[in-house]
């Protein structure tokens, strides 16, 4: 059952963090329940992509970027690797923001003062922890954002409008920001630095054949509690912040989410899950970033092995934390950065998912366990809407943004 | 003026929770100053796009009573005056459905 | 055995198991009078970048030739080496000393080793 630890690790740190829960908060600010359909397209999404991604683990001992290197070449994996680490990047100071305006709000010291202690904290985490403790104190921690499921339904929220949410459907104004805000919660979905971390993880955790039924149930289980609670913020939003017409441009407004629902400990909850929820992202994102480089050029790698033994490997997370830390001691918004990386992750996917979906029906990695029809028509759907997304989503983030 | 209802709506509800205990002082009191240093900031963009159907000193006077009891409730934080900032805060709510009219008739006449 | 499908960008291991890096490229003896013949497996270097195109090779070597081991070639094993070619490559050589890990053991000396608790203090 402590398998089960990194679906819900994977999910917290890569579903659940500032980006997911900035656009969930402002979907529901903004728009009510109508954006709901996003989140669970979304997380349908990942579902599917985090079981192919452990399935490829556990059968061919390969991680994702592994396979890719060795069937696409050093050339396309260089162009993958520019993509998806640049954007990871951002993203990885988003979360660090997200942990410092957690602390601002609780303490009212500016979260530029926190980046650094932050980032020392996250890299001796990874320093000195293993990935067991990783996994299984991040998974622990980031139940703490169950209050948003909580929060949500002290509520009351209409469960026949919030199902009806379901379907898409365009808003009677607002079109362009309707159209932004969907794309982010897509891009803050499905985010291709998981499915590193979850194929990375499942190496760690020694994965073989026998656990692709445990990798189903790990990858639907984890993917679908970070579906959920971000649904729970968009509701607690939709009821919470709309009514008084407040719309989320801002991380001070989003720590009112929980303030009606508990009143007394709302405060405290969010801020102490966003820390939480932030914490495992940073964790995560720095882990898939040195694991992207030490598979991708054939490196000793492991969070089990102690840093001199994987000298290159600690030396890319050592140097992208400490990076990482530079745009927030200047003051850069960090939700500024959350809303441009959202909409970069959307435009970059189809660099992650095609060669993805080629991988999945090698017959030399896979054998017998290769994707069926199912799982081949869900990848084409994501690769077509990746394209859709990677084509609007700056124009978007330009008009509506 | 969406942006204006958004902030003077942040800075009643956030009024709420700390009258509630829910919140603390220094939070409440910066989210109170960030309301009123952003609607000041909305006040001068919407200056620079006048609308002829919408009389732009409503929306001056509006704003700026909405920030002048934003910025009282901001010093009665300090003071821990209950009393006070109660009132304030019903002032504002009175600003805020008067914002709302407002940002509601703007958008009707830009139908 | 398919050269580009089998080897190429294949991850390398040593006799113990230590990971060598992958294969960037290939050395092959063509003559008239016999079939081509692969000699040497190429590691890293400027290799791997002379793929993308020639000048991105030639600014790797130069950049390699600044800073740590200071040696910007790929390192050449022989193909004699290879024990086996299966999900990864086996060589029956030892890592440290083909020099396939001179910058993990530049970076370990020079940055990571001089940072409390990287796990160097147990050797000595």
């Amino acid at each position: 059952m402590l398998q089960i630890t990194l679906g819900i690790v994977t999910s917290v740190g890569g579903f659940l963090e500032i980006g997911s829960v900035t656009t969930a908060a402002q979907a529901g600010a903004r728009f009510g329940y109508q954006l709901l359909w996003a989140i669970a397209l979304g997380t349908i999404c990942l579902i599917f992509l985090v079981e192919m991604s452990g399935r490829l683990a556990a059968v061919s001992k390969h991680t994702v970027v592994d396979a890719m290197r060795e069937r696409f070449g050093f050339p396309f994996f260089f162009i993958v690797c520019v993509g998806i680490v640049v954007v990871a990047f951002m993203v990885l100071v988003a979360e660090l923001g997200g942990i410092g305006f957690g602390l601002q709000i609780l303490t009212g010291i500016g979260f530029p003062w926190w980046a650094v202690p932050i980032s020392f904290v996250v890299w001796l985490l990874m320093w000195k922890g293993t990935f067991g403790l990783i996994e299984n104190g991040a998974s622990l921690l980031g139940l703490v954002t169950l209050s948003f499921l909580f929060a949500a339904f002290r509520l009351h929220p209409s469960w026949s409008s919030a199902g009806a949410a379901l379907i898409p459907s365009m808003p009677q104004s607002g079109k362009a920001q309707y159209g932004f805000i969907a794309v982010s919660i897509i891009g803050a979905s499905i985010s291709p630095y998981l499915m590193y971390f979850y194929s990375s993880g499942a190496i760690e955790d020694k994965w073989d054949r026998t656990y692709i039924p445990i990798n189903r149930f790990i990858a639907g289980f984890g993917m679908t509690f970070g579906g959920v609670l971000s649904i729970a913020v968009l509701i607690a939003s939709a009821l919470a912040l709309q009514p008084n017409g407040i719309l989320v441009d801002t991380f001070p407004q989003a720590a009112l989410l929980m303030t009606t629902a508990l009143p007394k400990w709302g405060f405290y909850l969010f801020a102490v899950s966003m820390i939480f929820a932030c914490f495992g992202a940073a964790l995560e994102i720095s882990l898939a970033i040195a694991y992207f480089f030490a598979q991708g050029f054939g490196w000793n790698w492991s969070e089990d092995l102690e840093p001199s033994k994987n000298a290159r490997y600690a030396f890319v997370y050592t140097i992208i934390i400490m990076l990482a830390a530079i745009p927030l001691v200047l003051g850069v918004d960090p939700i500024k950065v959350t809303v441009i990386s959202m909409a970069l992750t959307s435009a970059t996917l189809p660099l992650a998912i095609v060669p993805f979906l080629f991988l999945m029906n090698d017959p030399i990695y896979l054998g017998k366990y290769r994707n069926g029809w199912i799982s081949n028509t869900v990848v084409a759907i994501i690769i077509l809407m990746s394209f859709v997304l990677a084509v609007i989503s700056i124009p978007l983030q330009i008009i509506g943004g | 003026m969406d942006a204006a209802l958004s902030w003077v709506g942040t800075a009643g509800m956030a009024g709420d929770a700390w009258l509630r205990h829910t919140t603390p002082d220094k939070y409440t009191r910066q989210t109170l100053d960030l309301s009123g240093q952003t609607l000041l900031q909305i006040g001068r963009d919407l200056r620079k796009s006048p609308r002829p159907a919408i009389d732009n000193a409503m929306i001056d006077t509006a704003l700026a009573r909405s920030r002048s009891h934003i910025a009282r409730m901001s010093r009665l934080v300090v003071e821990k005056n209950a009393p006070d900032f109660r009132t304030q805060l019903d002032s504002l709510r009175q600003d805020q459905k008067l914002v709302k009219q407002l940002a509601d008739s703007i958008e009707a006449s830009s139908k | 055995m398919g050269l580009v499908r089998d080897v190429l960008d294949k991850k390398l291991m040593d006799r113990e198991d230590c990971c060598m890096g992958r294969v960037s490229g290939l050395v092959m003896h063509v003559s008239e009078h016999a079939q081509p013949r692969v000699t040497h497996i190429l590691i890293g270097g400027p290799t791997p970048w002379m793929r993308i195109h020639p000048s991105l090779g030639r600014v790797s070597r130069w950049l390699a030739g600044m800073w740590g081991p200071k040696n910007g070639e790929a390192v050449r094993i022989p193909w004699s080496r290879v024990e086996t070619i299966g999900r990864d490559i086996k060589l029956d050589v030892e890592a440290k000393e083909t020099g396939a890990l001179d910058w993990e053991i530049w970076i370990a000396r020079h940055v990571i080793e001089r940072i409390p608790g990287s796990g160097s203090e147990e050797e000595e």
